[in-house]
């Protein structure tokens, strides 16, 4: 049947009173249950965040138009293969209400938490990725991976709230190690468990199916039809459960690669430029073969100090030292990290794109959240923070996008990127950054 | 401005002004809240020149904005060989550049007649390297003596004697030099305001007309309530602020002439203060001090506030508020220079006693917009958090210390818990460099390439005791 | 099972005693008139009063569907989608959960199991009777306990975790039909061919009306003891209701619904021209407008008409940026009445009116009128004909200079006459305030005309079309519509005057008090009068079959 039976079912219930043709479950599947509705989808959703310091250059990266097809900027030429797959949001603001604005600190947490953070360092409730991997990060060894770029163990911001923070791997062979090393689980051999939370929610929707017959009774044919939706709508999530308990396939054509060399890790751009595409495609592959449904890597710090060799001052001394140049209007040399620290998202962005899976690749089953700390770091301004997503999410985000935020609250890139994960949340943040609006632009 | 305008006031001459027509005589009050707000430093650059930060060079500075110190130069001693500054200043065998950072920063600080001196507290014991100063004709500011002949600037609308010592002394300097507005260390300081770090408002009130009225009264002060910031950056018009009355407070007469504010001029004037950082808040206690306010026919207000300055607290203000070290390679300048400049400009505020000028002639520039300013019902007080409370404490050490030693000519300490100084550095034997505290070091010394935040956070909490947020970490 | 009770729980106990004396639902001659989904206030609401305040409730609710300018017609037609079941599924398991956990366990399950690793029915059955009552709003049948107690056990057993199994069993409850949607079952009246609402169904009428939540257990044993049967047990309940502060959050509910303030999670103004507008304002515009309503209407008990025409409000220092009027920051809402020169009129010149319904960078009279006539005189306007050319009303640099030039050029079309000249002269008079709601005078620089005629009068300003709708019956008249069908889930379209024409009546000869309306109309004795399906569907086929 070529109907989709989303658009349907929501198109029958936002008009008129009605009267649906039954049965409507068998119509929509074939023999393998491919054509299930999301919840029972069997490529996995991923997650994934790209943290950078500093910022980047407003006069190089806001596209020009707002919308669809926006024009490829000068700090974003490196996405350029990508932009369809891409969206840029500009104009965002993190608002601290009456905390102090935290330098290199409370616009990071403010994208993460949608909370102005009350004591520098710490986040006020636990990050996006964790909320989101409770969500979608079972049935996988891991409930999420957290990679630094630059060696530095305590550079990531992925936590549970408070100061502590998920450890990260320093190190590409590092990273291979904990994913292919000891105890990787080849999803085509061994032991594959199902998550047994499955089971007893199974059990649990039976209780209420078993009421079925008796809830039918007395009532007119226009609210027997409403009330069989609901058992519907309960046998569908039922099969969804079904299909969770199987084994999900690896649809991802890729093979596990070999162990990585010992590599020097510091803040150099040479180096980064060696060491981030190899963690990149480390976590790929882990991405392809289930190890992890949701990951996090920092590039560096916030107050980010790579380098360029042969230069005195790493990227956050010269975005406070480095004069504006009056005729450009910005800082070039401060714009060139920023510009580098572009060119490593593209190559995660490469990375993911490059795994063929299913009807199309890793990247369009995953959303990637690239986020920093400030909009001008030279003044540690709120105003103005650049979000890029990436991915569609197995078909929930739009892509391709240029929204303007005109002063909203980051925020709302949190809560959007939380439904179209699929994700019961109507409302996100606190304070001033207390959103129930999405963007529904990039919301499918 | 109308030149025509502010010539016809300042000659006193009111058969030059027009006279209005005349409307029924009422109370009226008309408010406003800063929205930005800086030194008036006269740009003087190619006329029409529009973009941030100019470097330059003008008829204000021939010579540019002032350049990156040479590190290597400013920090040469007597006692230091020059084989040990380049072992600060460009340190082999040190790879992480956050170190290096902090080793320059040390050895600035320390660069006094004497090796254990720290020279931002006791700058008179280092040598005057001569800061350029501003050799352009025009400023804005007052003339606050009276007095033709003591002040050497011309206003940009020909007003002759104005008192503007510190724009000559500092208005090279890259930080507030600039375009109006447009200087990286206002539109900071703008930023940290429209941000809701603290919020200046100003209330006229008179009986006759907003437009005219020789009875009119201006007050000025904190309010303890946020700016809102509009899409378009500007402060949203119409806000209502409480104004509290503490030792920043003022309140003075005005005579308003076609919506052109003139306050009397008077012995102190208390304002908020420019400022970046909490622990920057306090009281510009302007000495003969006054406000020019032009309305628009839209209601928003730009003007100048003027008077001397205590030029000590002018240096404390720049210096304290982080760290000397830090101002000086963010600003690109020398805070010793800047010190013996700040002393031999100073124009004003003679000490009884000993005839010194305490004090410096300076105006800042402001925008406003209209707004509400009430007398809270109940008592109120600014929102000062714990953090900022200490940090403001540090602060009034600092400014104490030095000014007893500069008064005195007494070399003063670094105290302990101060932001002075960095990081306590030590070579080890095999000549690499490493964090002081030994245990620390020597785990550390273990493990691969430390990252600058590890050692910011420990080096901070070991030096002032607090969380990174305040000093050194941030630039 | 009484043995190791709470004290603070013998209350229920003694009604669950009652409950379990009654005979099982009857099926034969208890037809369901009406199936009704809950609205998401009326979930969160029930959740707060059942388990506490500090239960988090996080989730997604289907949008509802206005029909006949109330959300609360959709409760009669809309369903649980697959997302729908999902979403309430999720919160079910959260909800469960914290109330199951080590903070809430004394207070909530009020009964320690022997082995909190195992199963123990005697301590799962109290606790799944009581919330199954609440959540049901009647007592769970033999068969629907029986199931819950077993799967708490067996999932007690499987995870050695009493309160796993028992959240768990909880859980089912939450998202059981029978919580989510209201059964409003029709039984024949002793004598006469008409059915009225048993009294568990006139218990929920009540109680979601009037508190916006469910029946609480003085009102579930009024039910079980029959005494909503008769119009002395409704009316103490009714009493009871309407002399709690709780009155406010029902009628607040109602109030939201009518005047449409939900719109504001749609509405955008463009930033250039309104820099001030933000979610901050919004939120403030909706309360100031329930504030302004609930103060006149319930706590003065004034005239309902003169939410016309009061000038009396209160607002927030985001408001009174917006207003321009100084704030007094003694409390974070401030008393304030505008002077006549102001030139505003009750809810209709408030921030909410004015900027829900205008453009994001323009006043529209079109928009305006429209609303205050579907809002407050129950006459929908029908959609513009699909062939319309909207470029001369929206050319705003050509040579007509005001919008009222622009309308009225339009309004000289026949096929656009038909609507406009009802809606526009409506809206016109409001062409003083901004698509922010912000007082001007000139548009464009040409100054405004606020006249309009309407069915031959001429009014002018705000003031003059607030008291135009002040003295017209349809307000009145539209406001008791709507109080009836928000109440029944009835299209207020559809429903018939006459079926509240008493309580109407009340409520004029009361000087139109929503106190009375509210009062007469529920206890009318036509109030309960229902329909079942099973009867329409029968009259509906044997006219059909005529």
């Amino acid at each position: 049947m070529a109907l989709d039976r989303r658009l349907l079912l929501r198109g029958a219930f936002h008009g008129t009173a009605v009267t649906m043709a039954l049965p409507l479950l068998d119509c929509f599947l074939d023999g393998n249950g491919q054509a299930l509705a999301d919840t029972g989808k069997r490529i996995p959703t991923r997650f994934g965040t790209y943290f950078w310091g500093c910022g980047l250059t407003k006069e190089l990266f806001v596209p020009k138009t707002v919308g669809a097809n926006f024009e490829t900027t000068q700090q974003l030429a490196s996405l350029e293969p990508y932009k369809k797959k891409i969206s840029v949001f500009s104009g965002l603001r993190a608002v601290v209400d009456d905390n102090p604005n935290f330098q290199h600190w409370s616009g990071l947490a403010a994208i993460t938490t949608g909370i102005a953070p009350s004591k520098s360092g710490e986040f006020d409730s636990q990050t996006i990725d964790q909320t989101i991997a409770d969500a979608i990060g079972r049935g996988t060894r891991f409930k999420s991976i957290e990679v630094t770029c630059s060696g530095n163990k305590n550079e990531s911001y992925s936590s549970l709230g408070g100061a502590n923070t998920n450890p990260p791997e320093v190190t590409p062979l590092g990273l291979y190690t904990r994913l292919f090393g000891p105890g990787f689980q080849d999803p085509s051999k061994g032991d594959w468990k199902p998550d047994p939370q499955v089971l007893v929610h199974q059990s649990m929707l039976s209780v209420v199916s078993d009421d079925r017959k008796r809830l039918l009774e007395n009532l007119g044919a226009r609210d027997k039809a409403r009330m069989d939706q609901y058992f519907t709508s309960v046998r569908e999530l039922e099969l969804s459960m079904d299909a969770a308990l199987k084994r999900p396939d690896v649809v991802a054509q890729v093979d596990i690669p070999g162990a990585p060399g010992e590599l020097s890790v510091n803040k150099s751009v040479p180096v980064l430029q060696k060491v981030v595409p190899q963690m990149a495609r480390l976590i790929a592959i882990g991405l392809a073969t289930n190890q992890t449904h949701v990951f996090n890597i920092a590039l560096a710090e916030p107050g980010s100090t790579i380098f360029m060799p042969g230069d005195s001052k790493p990227f956050h001394q010269q975005t406070h030292e480095e004069p504006i140049d009056p005729v450009l209007g910005y800082q070039p040399v401060s714009a060139d990290f920023s510009t580098h620290s572009m060119k490593f998202f593209a190559t995660l962005v490469k990375e993911l794109d490059g795994i063929k899976e299913g009807d199309g690749t890793l990247l369009d089953h995953s959303l990637l959240l690239a986020y920093t700390d400030t909009s001008f770091a030279k003044l540690h301004a709120l105003d103005g923070i650049p979000i890029l997503l990436a991915g569609s999410a197995s078909g929930r985000m739009k892509t391709g996008y240029h929204v303007a935020g005109d002063g909203s609250p980051v925020s709302r890139v949190g809560l959007t990127v939380q439904q179209a994960l699929g994700m019961p949340v109507d409302s996100w943040g606190k304070g001033s950054m207390a959103t129930k609006k999405p963007f529904t632009d990039v919301l499918a | 401005m109308n030149g025509y305008r502010r010539l016809g006031h300042h000659l006193l001459c009111t058969v030059l002004t027009l006279a209005p027509t005349p409307l029924m005589a009422a109370p009226w009050v008309r408010s406003f809240v800063v929205d930005k707000y800086e030194p008036a430093f006269h740009y003087g650059g190619r006329p029409g020149f529009e973009k941030t930060g100019t470097i330059e060079p003008g008829v204000d500075c021939p010579g540019g904005t002032l350049p990156m110190l040479d590190y290597a130069k400013v920090t040469k001693t007597s006692w230091r060989s020059d084989e040990e500054v380049a072992s600060w200043v460009k340190p082999a065998q040190v790879t992480d550049l956050q170190t290096v950072h902090y080793m320059q920063e040390r050895i600035l600080s320390y660069r006094s007649f004497r090796r254990d001196i720290e020279s931002y507290i006791n700058p008179f014991t280092a040598p005057d390297p001569g800061m350029p100063s501003v050799v352009g004709k025009v400023a804005e500011g007052f003339n606050l003596d009276g007095n033709v002949k003591t002040g050497r600037f011309i206003s940009p609308e020909g007003e002759k004697g104005i008192d503007n010592a510190f724009y000559r002394a500092v208005g090279c300097i890259g930080s507030y030099r600039g375009v109006p507005y447009t200087a990286a260390m206002s539109v900071r300081s703008t930023d940290k305001m429209l941000e809701g770090m603290y919020t200046m408002v100003i209330r006229l009130s008179g009986n006759e007309d907003p437009m005219n009225d020789d009875a009119a009264t201006l007050e000025i002060g904190y309010s303890p309530d946020h700016v809102n910031k509009q899409t378009d950056g500007r402060a949203s018009t119409s806000y209502s602020f409480r104004i509290v009355r503490n030792e920043q407070y003022s309140k003075v007469k005005a005579v308003i002439r076609n919506g052109v504010v003139e306050t009397q001029q008077v012995p102190e004037l208390h304002t908020p203060r420019f400022g970046w950082f909490p622990n920057q808040m306090g009281d510009a206690d302007f000495h003969q001090g006054r406000i020019r306010l032009e309305i628009d026919r839209d209601g928003f207000a730009s003007g100048l506030v003027g008077g001397y300055r205590d030029w000590r607290d002018l240096y404390t203000e720049d210096t304290f508020t982080q760290s000397g070290a830090t101002v000086e390679t963010r600003d690109h300048h020398d805070l010793v220079g800047m010190y013996y400049a700040l002393k031999r400009n100073a124009d004003g505020m003679p000490d009884p006693k000993t005839g010194e000028n305490m004090g410096i002639s300076i105006a800042y520039r402001m925008k406003a917009v209209p707004a509400y300013v009430v007398d809270p019902e109940k008592p109120v007080a600014l929102n000062v958090s714990p953090g900022d409370s200490r940090a403001i404490k540090k602060y009034q050490q600092m400014r104490t210390i030095f000014r007893n030693g500069t008064m005195t000519a007494t070399i003063q300490a670094n105290p302990k818990g101060s932001s002075e100084g960095a990081p306590q550095l030590r070579q080890r034997a095999d000549g690499s460099w490493t964090n002081s505290d030994g245990e620390r070091g020597a785990q550390r010394d273990a493990t691969p390439p430390i990252g600058p935040s590890t050692m910011l956070q420990q080096r901070v909490s070991e030096v002032s005791g607090e969380a990174p947020a305040a000093s050194l970490s941030a630039r | 099972m009484q043995g190791n009770a709470a004290p603070r729980i013998c209350l229920v106990f003694g009604l669950l005693a009652l409950a379990l004396s009654q005979p099982a639902v009857a099926a034969a001659t208890r037809d369901v008139a009406n199936l009704r989904l809950l609205t998401e206030s009326e979930y969160r609401n029930s959740i707060r009063d059942i388990f506490g305040a500090d239960i988090v409730v996080q989730g997604r609710f289907d949008p509802a569907r206005r029909t006949g300018g109330l959300l609360a017609a959709s409760s009669t037609v809309l369903s649980v989608t697959p997302a729908g079941l999902e979403a309430f599924s999720q919160m079910a398991d959260k909800i469960a959960a914290q109330a199951v956990d080590e903070k809430h366990r004394a207070k909530l399950v009020g009964c320690a199991p022997k082995d909190p690793k195992a199963a123990d029915d005697s301590c799962a059955r109290p606790f799944l009777e009581r919330y199954g009552h609440l959540l049901f709003r009647r007592a769970l049948t033999a068969d629907e306990l029986k199931s819950r107690i077993t799967l708490a056990g067996t999932q007690a057993q499987s995870s050695h975790d009493f309160y796993a199994g028992l959240a768990n069993s909880l859980a089912t409850l939450l998202y059981s039909p029978s919580f989510l949607f209201r059964h409003e079952i029709a039984v024949p009246v002793a004598g006469s061919k008409t059915y009225t609402l048993d009294p568990y169904s006139r218990a929920e009428r009540l109680s979601f009306l009037m508190w916006d939540t469910s029946p609480d257990a003085e009102m579930l044993k009024a039910a079980e003891s029959g005494r909503l049967n008769t119009a002395a047990g409704v009316a103490e309940q009714v009493d009871r209701m309407m002399s709690s502060p709780r009155l406010e959050t029902g009628m607040r509910a109602f109030f939201a619904d009518m005047l449409e303030l939900d719109i504001f999670g749609d509405t955008t103004k463009d930033s250039v021209i309104y820099p001030k507008y933000n979610a901050q304002v919004a939120a403030a515009a909706q309360e100031e407008t329930l504030r302004t309503v609930i103060d006149l209407t319930l706590r003065s008990n004034d005239d309902v008409r003169n939410l016309m025409t009061t000038r009396k409000t209160s607002i927030s220092r985001v408001l009174a940026s917006i207003y321009d009027v100084p704030f007094n920051f003694n409390e974070e809402w401030m008393p304030y009445e505008f002077p006549e020169s102001a030139g505003r009129s009750g809810i209709l010149t408030q921030v909410s009116t004015l900027s829900m319904f205008s453009h994001p960078g323009r006043s529209s009279p079109t928009k305006r009128g429209v609303a205050i006539m579907d809002v407050f005189l129950c006459e929908p306007t029908p959609l513009p004909p699909a062939n319309v050319d909207f470029s001369i009303v929206n050319n705003t640099s050509g040579p007509l200079k005001t919008v009222r030039e622009r309308l009225l050029a339009h309004a000289t079309t026949p096929t656009c006459a038909s609507c406009h000249t009802h809606s526009d002269p409506i809206g016109l008079t409001l062409e003083h305030f901004d698509s922010l709601g912000v007082h001007r005078l000139k548009e464009n620089g040409a100054p405004i005309d606020v006249s309009g005629t309407l069915q031959g009068k001429t009014f002018v300003g705000a003031g003059g079309l607030g008291r135009y709708l002040h003295d017209s019956p349809k307000f009145p008249a539209c406001l008791a519509r709507k109080l009836y069908s928000y109440g029944s889930g009835a299209n207020s379209e559809d429903v018939d005057a006459s079926v509240y024409k008493d309580s109407y009546k009340a409520f004029v000869d009361s000087g139109y008090r929503l106190r009375t309306l509210l009062k007469t109309m529920v206890t009318s004795p036509d109030y309960f009068t229902v329909v079942p399906l099973s009867v329409a569907e029968t009259k509906t086929a044997m006219n059909t079959a005529k």
